[in-house]
């Protein structure tokens, strides 16, 4: 059997992967796409602790999950949708004005 | 049987008011028969309570009837609100809502031109009667001083009635606005100290119940000069609302009004409730003979001095609001005489001058009985001939006599009551109070205080005569003025019946000291003034007319008269060369009000306006520079602390980040340190 630690680390480095990627990255698509990946991170934990521990629930909660990010992602493009046609660009340091 | 319904009396103008201010619209009246009907019940409600209050049990066994339901408390203080009912509240309920109905029934006539702005005038009206009403009802101070409150608004609104749209133009209603604003300020003073003064007496008390009050029992275990200070500064109340010394002026600028708001300050309401309250806590102020001093020397001053300056007055409403200044000094002198007398009795246990000290309190009260009459038909009176003639200055009128035959008549009454002549009612009350006052003088090592007071009185008595007459003459006597000429006439129906009727009063009022008026006011068992029983009509008559200072005082009203009618009426003798032709420093000092209204003025512009620039100065700079101060900080940080929204996702997240990682270290930190995990 494959010892936990292995999933957790990959889950860590998937986490670290996506936060390293927000950070940085300059385009809004690169950006939801890395938020997409920090999300999996949490949902791999689940999976792995459910499987783990034998409690279905864990595995049940991610359908739910994957559900409303799937959503979420529509949400996040389609108002990037828009703010490319008002702004003609996705580049986040030009998308600034909604501060103060 | 009728006494639980004591609460009606001031309820019903009260709801009339809400009636005639909410909803009446476009009668012929504005709302008068609703006023009227409102009187008309008050009195009806008012003298089946007084019939069955005095020949009930509890008028001779403990002297009043009580009943309250709580209020409100505060911390241990409770508050009722309820009805007192005993012989005085009976007296002054009888005649204030008799002199209103008179005076609204006068008014339809009166106040017929004023279309639709008579709403107004009925509402305030109504209102001021629930006020009078219920003050005088009140079974305690809070309640009785929201209703004093309620009187002062009703005085200041009536009095500024004209001064949106005065019949004599601009000028007299800008008047009658500062007279308003000045009535409201002055009296303003005394409620403050009346104020302060239920302070005092709420921590001594712990409540403000008449009953627990004027416990002689509870009395006796009260701190004294607890006791003095707080009737002292009652009696400061009692000084703004009955215009005595030295706030008496506001009352002759308060003639601004309509001449029915004017009698209905002056006889049934408003300047009653100062003698009121003076009356009313009675038991509480003969704990002190030096409260009563002052009370009667107050008085005194107030007796001569406005007396003095009536004696040169030409405003026909002036020189009647002199004269019920005048009238009202001698009220608390014959209540500061009694009051002094019934102290000194208790003091020394001598019962012969507790009575005497009781006959003070009697004639102080029946010579409020009597002004309100005579005072009442003086007012309307001269209403009906301002009414006819547009004019208030005596000067333009005279010869009245023939075109206003009842109007002339009546005032002749009412002139010769307040005069003192023999026989009418002014005359047994203002000798009871001078034979009260002359017999202080004889006791106590302070009582030479009163002998001045006396002699005070006696000259009034001859001043009032005089300028009373003077009026006369100068209004219906003598050959016919400017404005006789072209006035109206007669006054209509409405106006004369009144009139007849209060001059009837104004005649036989006094006839009521005959007949038991002694037992009629009475405080209570433990505090007996009066002796309950009444004298007798022989008893009376022998105390008036075996005192030879009555006879005196006689003479000297007579005199008075006598001199008014050579110089206004009979021309024989030149008033001018009393004050060559007005310019001797007397008659300007008279003429000027003895320079109140200056110094009055004086004083509200170097110390009002100063403390009211400082405190304007340090509102704008301290208090408002607070507040902007600590708004412009919280605003300068905002504009310092806003720098740190970049609007970029990326620097967001790092934050986010690195306080998780900061938490993190710290659990974990915590963890290794504190054991655990």
């Amino acid at each position: 059997m494959i010892p936990i630690e292995f999933f957790l680390m990959f889950a860590a480095i998937l986490f670290v992967i996506g936060i390293y990627g927000i950070m940085t990255k300059n385009n809004a698509i690169v950006v939801l796409m890395c938020i997409e990946m920090v999300l999996n991170a949490a949902n791999m934990n689940l999976v792995t602790f459910a499987a783990y521990n034998g409690a279905i629930m864990g595995q049940v909660f991610v359908l739910f999950t994957v559900a409303v990010a799937a959503c979420e992602v529509a949400v996040g493009i389609a108002i990037m949708l828009n703010v490319y046609k008002v702004k003609k660009t996705t580049v986040i340091d030009d998308l600034t004005e909604l501060r103060w | 049987m009728f006494i639980e319904y004591t609460w009606l009396i001031p309820a019903i103008p009260l709801v009339m008011f809400v009636l005639i201010g909410l909803f009446s619209r476009g009668e012929k009246n504005y709302g008068g028969a609703f006023a009227v009907l409102g009187a008309l019940a008050t009195l009806v409600i008012s003298a089946l309570v007084a019939y069955e209050f005095l020949t009930g049990d509890a008028y001779t066994t403990v002297g009043y009837v009580t009943e309250s339901v709580k209020w409100f408390s505060i911390g241990g203080f409770e508050i009722t609100l309820g009805y007192y009912v005993d012989g005085l509240t009976c007296l002054m309920l009888i005649f204030s809502t008799l002199i209103s109905l008179l005076i609204f029934i006068y008014s339809l006539g009166y106040m017929d031109d004023q279309g639709k702005r008579k709403k107004r005038y009925y509402a305030e009206i109504s209102l001021f009667l629930a006020g009078m009403t219920g003050l005088v009802i009140s079974n305690n101070y809070l309640m009785m001083f929201v209703f004093w409150e309620v009187m002062g608004l009703c005085s200041y609104l009536l009095i500024g009635f004209w001064s949106f749209k005065h019949p004599e133009g601009d000028e007299a209603s800008d008047k009658a606005a500062s007279a308003a604003k000045k009535a409201f300020i002055v009296t303003r003073l005394g409620d403050a100290s009346l104020m302060a003064g239920l302070f005092v007496l709420l921590y001594a008390f712990n409540t403000l119940d008449f009953v627990t009050l004027f416990d002689a029992s509870i009395i006796e275990t009260i701190d004294k000069n607890l006791l003095v200070i707080g009737t002292l500064l009652l009696f400061g109340g009692a000084i703004g609302k009955s215009a005595q010394f030295p706030l008496q002026d506001w009352l002759p600028d308060a003639m601004a009004g309509p001449t029915t708001v004017s009698a209905l300050i002056h006889a049934a309401t408003m300047v009653k409730a100062g003698v009121y309250l003076v009356a009313r806590s009675f038991p509480l102020f003969t704990q002190s003979m030096e409260v009563m001093l002052v009370v009667g020397l107050i008085g005194g001053i107030t007796a001569i001095l406005a007396a003095s300056m009536a004696l040169v007055n030409d405003n026909i409403k002036q020189v009647l609001a002199f004269s019920t200044i005048s009238q009202l000094g001698y009220m608390f002198m014959a209540l500061g005489a009694g009051g002094y007398m019934f102290a000194l009795g208790i003091a020394e246990n001598d019962t012969a001058l507790v009575a005497l000290g009781a006959l003070g309190y009697t004639a102080g009260v029946f010579h409020m009985f009597n002004h309100a009459f005579f005072k009442a038909q003086l007012f309307l009176g001269s209403g009906s001939v301002i009414h006819s003639t547009g004019t208030e200055d005596m000067r333009e009128m005279g010869g009245l006599r023939h075109k206003m035959k009842s109007t002339s008549t009546t005032m002749l009454i009412g002139s010769l009551s307040i005069a003192g002549f023999p026989f009418f009612s002014g005359f047994w009350s203002k000798d009871l109070v001078l034979a009260s006052v002359l017999d202080a003088g004889a006791y106590g090592p302070e009582g030479y205080v009163f002998a001045i007071v006396w002699i005070m009185g006696i000259i009034t008595v001859f001043m009032t005569a005089f300028y009373m007459f003077r009026m006369w003459y100068m209004t219906f006597g003598g050959p016919e003025g400017p404005k006789t000429e072209t006035c109206h006439g007669e006054s209509p129906k409405s106006m004369t019946i009144p009139l007849w009727v209060l001059a009837i009063f104004a005649f036989a009022s006094g006839f009521l000291l005959l007949f038991g008026l002694d037992g009629m006011i009475t405080i209570d068992s433990n505090f007996l003034v009066g002796t309950l029983a009444g004298e007798g009509a022989i008893y009376w008559l022998e105390h008036m007319f075996l005192n030879p200072y009555t006879y005196l005082s006689i003479v000297l009203a007579l005199g008075g008269i006598y001199i008014a009618y050579l110089m206004y009426g009979k021309f024989a003798a030149n008033p001018g060369r009393f004050n060559r032709e007005g310019t001797s420093w007397l008659y300007n000092a008279l003429e000027k009000r003895w320079w109140f209204p200056q110094f009055y003025n004086w004083l509200s512009w170097t110390f009002g306006y100063g403390v009211g620039k400082a405190v304007n100065s340090f509102d704008k700079h301290v208090v408002d520079g607070a507040v902007n101060g600590v708004a412009s900080v919280i605003v300068g940080s905002g504009e310092v602390g806003k720098r740190a929204q970049t609007g970029n996702v990326g620097n967001y997240t790092s934050v986010i980040m690195i306080g998780m990682a900061v938490i993190g270290a710290t659990i974990l930190l915590l963890a290794h340190f504190l054991g655990g995990m």
